[in-house]
């Protein structure tokens, strides 16, 4: 048979469904591909993310404490426990407090921080400025809190000296009840503001310098071009600042709360977050320590979908 | 190809392969003989540049069989934290330190073997190494859980630099009262302040915890758990005894700060008088200036101490191991043992004569008169229970009235060991 010659009739069905088979295998192949490339971050974070939560809803209905080798079912009593609990209540107020304080100033001190850097330039002034800022936020919580507990030290420390210096009596920073939340939050917002100041910094930095010249053609002064031409502008970064700052102040202080009271005097600073602590790793009571997670996560949750909900329709993503 | 004159020859190699084989062969049967050595971890809350580490390598020393590694887990409450995820994970340290108000923890939740049940003729003579009357703080349950070698009380400890420079008395009787040692305090504060001394900050710290007060309630006659086990915060004694606990506060002589805080503020000379455990006298024997402790100042006309401390119990649930670990507890029961053992600043509550250190007289003394157990907080959630009562204690300090705050913990404590 000449090569050129066309295949008979039965070849000829046998070359369709080889070609049909293979260009199924190969629309088969697309179509698992892109899942075999994030299966493994999939795994991750099932592994790490889900199945922990998974677990902890579940121990959060159980009285199991990781070595007695039964569990029982306890229904909601880990709950009901926790939410009777008066050191719940304590942490449930220290944590609306903290975010009262310090979520408003760590989304807002930065913006007017960053506006100033962003007018230096890249001066040798603005780069010193922008280094001093970020620097506390490299610093772990935990060594930010024993820099602090010299510095607030009620007896020897340095804020008590300067204070005696001009003939004052010192204050007890961190025993008084009064004070002491107050000093957590310097050291948090001290900590963590520089963060937020660099990514509305890269923000502004990103806007088109026509519009900033074409607002100043129109005579508006710097106070305008922030809030009307530049808030507006980088109001994606100040939504993501919104949401990162909440979270974090609702869970990542208790490095220094651990660090530098306790949670105490009498409760006076903890958190949620420090009272699942404790809950688990000082008191080893683990069903108690899971309905708090739980509980904090649907606070957590419940607080970004309403951020979401309320907020992001003011975000100008173009 | 020529030969070089340094390569070797077929009889060298098989010469140096045979030796070769011969070490082989001995470092193969090397391991089995240091697998007989069993090695044992003990958790514990002090480094290797602490005295414990001594009492470890010396019993290393001996070869027994038996070798023995000290790893630091932090403080009572973190290596018990570490000791429960290790069981749960079933890799429970061999033993560990933990402290006397870790009592039923550490029988209840991390299984702290009875050594009655290891091997009951070892155990009783191990305990025989220590006075009797300490037999009962390692006794849980009725299980015999721990080495009682560790024990402490509070005593006052008097920076005298500071004592000299008030122009007080130097001659300082053992015996202190409270009404004299507020009377001294209020004499130093003033005559040092007005002097604007330069590391001179506070007068007095009668430590703002569970066990100082503790003192205080039993010296006025209370208990915050009576020897029945009930409850009695709230007695009329122990409203007594927590109303002079907080009079320094209110009269100005007392600052009250946390533990670190106050062992600074005493170390740094900036503290007169700091009524604290008497196991500091290892570290306040070595400060700049001179020290001296005294009895813990009592009320009225008798005193009832409280003891502190720890024990040393075996977790492991190998039988062989938990043996193995007695080869080291019967080492650190015995006089050599309990001789280096000395050096951490801890009372003798051994049988045994071993050098006292300087400034342990009040101690000792105490422990003559005799000691009771801090409270060994009861049940599941008997940790929450000390935490509940270190709050009152500090809300008292804070000025809440006595009354009110103890009608408080009674109340928060019940529902938490009940």
């Amino acid at each position: 048979m000449d090569v050129s010659d066309p295949p008979s009739g039965p070849a000829m069905a046998r070359d369709g469904a080889d070609s049909a088979w293979r260009e199924r295998c190969k629309a088969l192949w697309r179509a698992i591909v892109p899942y075999i490339f994030v299966a493994p971050a999939l795994l991750f974070v099932g592994v790490f993310l889900y199945l922990p939560i998974a677990f902890s809803a579940g121990l959060s209905f159980s009285d199991w404490n990781f070595v007695r080798p039964e569990a029982h079912w306890v229904g909601l009593e880990n709950y009901r426990i926790v939410l009777s609990d008066p050191s719940f209540h304590a942490a449930a107020l220290n944590t609306l407090v903290y975010t009262l304080i310090l979520a408003p100033l760590q989304i807002v001190v930065p913006l007017l921080l960053a506006r100033l850097l962003a007018g230096l330039g890249r001066s040798r002034m603005g780069d010193f400025y922008k280094s001093a800022l970020f620097l506390p936020t490299i610093v772990s919580f935990s060594i930010a809190g024993a820099s602090w507990l010299w510095i607030f030290n009620s007896i020897n420390g340095f804020l008590n000296a300067v204070l005696r210096l001009v003939g004052m009596d010192g204050l007890r920073w961190l025993e008084s009840p009064d004070l002491a939340i107050w000093s957590v939050s310097t050291v948090v917002f001290w900590k963590a503001s520089g963060l937020n100041m660099i990514l509305y910094l890269a923000a502004l930095t990103a806007i088109p310098r026509e519009l900033i010249e074409a607002s100043r053609l129109d005579a508006a002064g710097p106070w305008r071009r922030l809030w009307q031409i530049e808030v507006p502008l980088i109001s994606p970064t100040i939504f993501f600042v919104m949401i990162t700052t909440v979270m974090s102040v609702m869970d990542d202080i208790v490095g220094v709360v651990g660090v530098m009271t306790d949670g105490g005097p009498v409760d006076a600073t903890t958190n949620l977050l420090y009272y699942l602590y404790q809950k688990g790793m000082q008191f080893f009571q683990f069903g108690h320590a899971s309905a708090v997670a739980i509980i904090i996560a649907a606070i957590v949750g419940l607080i970004t979908w309403l951020q979401f909900r309320f907020m992001e329709r003011q975000v100008h993503y173009e | 190809m020529t030969r070089s004159a340094h390569s070797p020859n077929r009889r060298q190699v098989l010469a140096g392969g045979l030796a070769a084989a011969s070490m082989l062969s001995l470092a193969a049967v090397r391991p089995s003989h240091a697998a007989a050595d069993i090695e044992l971890v003990i958790s514990s809350v002090w480094g290797p540049d602490k005295p414990f580490q001594k009492v470890v390598d010396a019993f290393n020393a001996k070869g027994l069989g038996v070798t023995v590694v000290n790893r630091f887990d932090g403080d009572y409450q973190e290596a018990a934290t570490k000791a429960l995820a290790s069981i749960a994970a079933g890799r429970a340290p061999d033993m560990m330190i933990t402290g006397w108000k870790f009592g039923y923890f550490a029988r209840r939740t991390l299984g702290a073997r009875d050594f009655l049940e290891i091997d009951a003729p070892r155990a009783e003579a191990i305990l025989a190494n220590f006075v009797p009357s300490v037999r009962p703080l390692v006794t849980i349950d009725g299980a015999l859980i721990g080495l009682p070698w560790a024990m402490s009380t509070p005593v006052t400890w008097i920076n005298m630099a500071l004592w000299e420079a008030a122009g007080l008395d130097t001659d300082i009787p053992m015996d202190v009262t409270h009404e004299w040692l507020l009377e001294q305090a209020t004499v130093l504060d003033k005559a040092l302040k007005a002097k604007n001394h330069p590391t001179y900050r506070t007068a007095l710290d009668l430590s703002n915890n569970e066990w100082t007060s503790q003192a205080y309630i039993q010296n006025a006659g209370g208990h915050i758990i009576d020897p029945e086990g009930k409850l009695a915060v709230d007695s009329a004694e122990a409203a007594l005894g927590m109303s002079k606990f907080a009079e320094p506060v209110k009269a100005g002589l007392w600052q009250p700060v946390d533990a670190a805080t106050q062992r600074t503020a005493f170390s740094s000379g900036a503290l007169a008088i700091s009524a604290t455990s008497s196991a500091s006298a290892s570290g306040f024997n070595a400060l700049p200036f001179p020290v001296v402790a005294r009895k813990f100042p009592r009320l009225g006309a008798t005193r009832s101490m409280n003891s502190g401390g720890n024990f040393l119990a075996v977790y492991t649930r190998d039988d062989e191991r938990a043996k193995a670990a007695f080869t080291f507890l019967e080492f650190a029961a015995s006089a050599e043992g309990q001789e280096i053992w000395s050096e951490v600043g801890y009372l003798n509550t051994s049988v045994h004569t071993v050098p006292q250190m300087a400034n342990q007289e009040a101690a000792a003394a105490q422990l003559v008169d005799g000691l009771t157990a801090e409270t060994i907080w009861p049940g599941d959630r008997g940790l929450e229970a000390q935490n509940a009562w270190r709050k009152s204690v500090a809300r008292i300090l804070e000025g809440q009235d006595v009354a009110e705050a103890l009608a408080g913990a009674r109340s928060d404590i019940a529902q938490l060991i009940s």
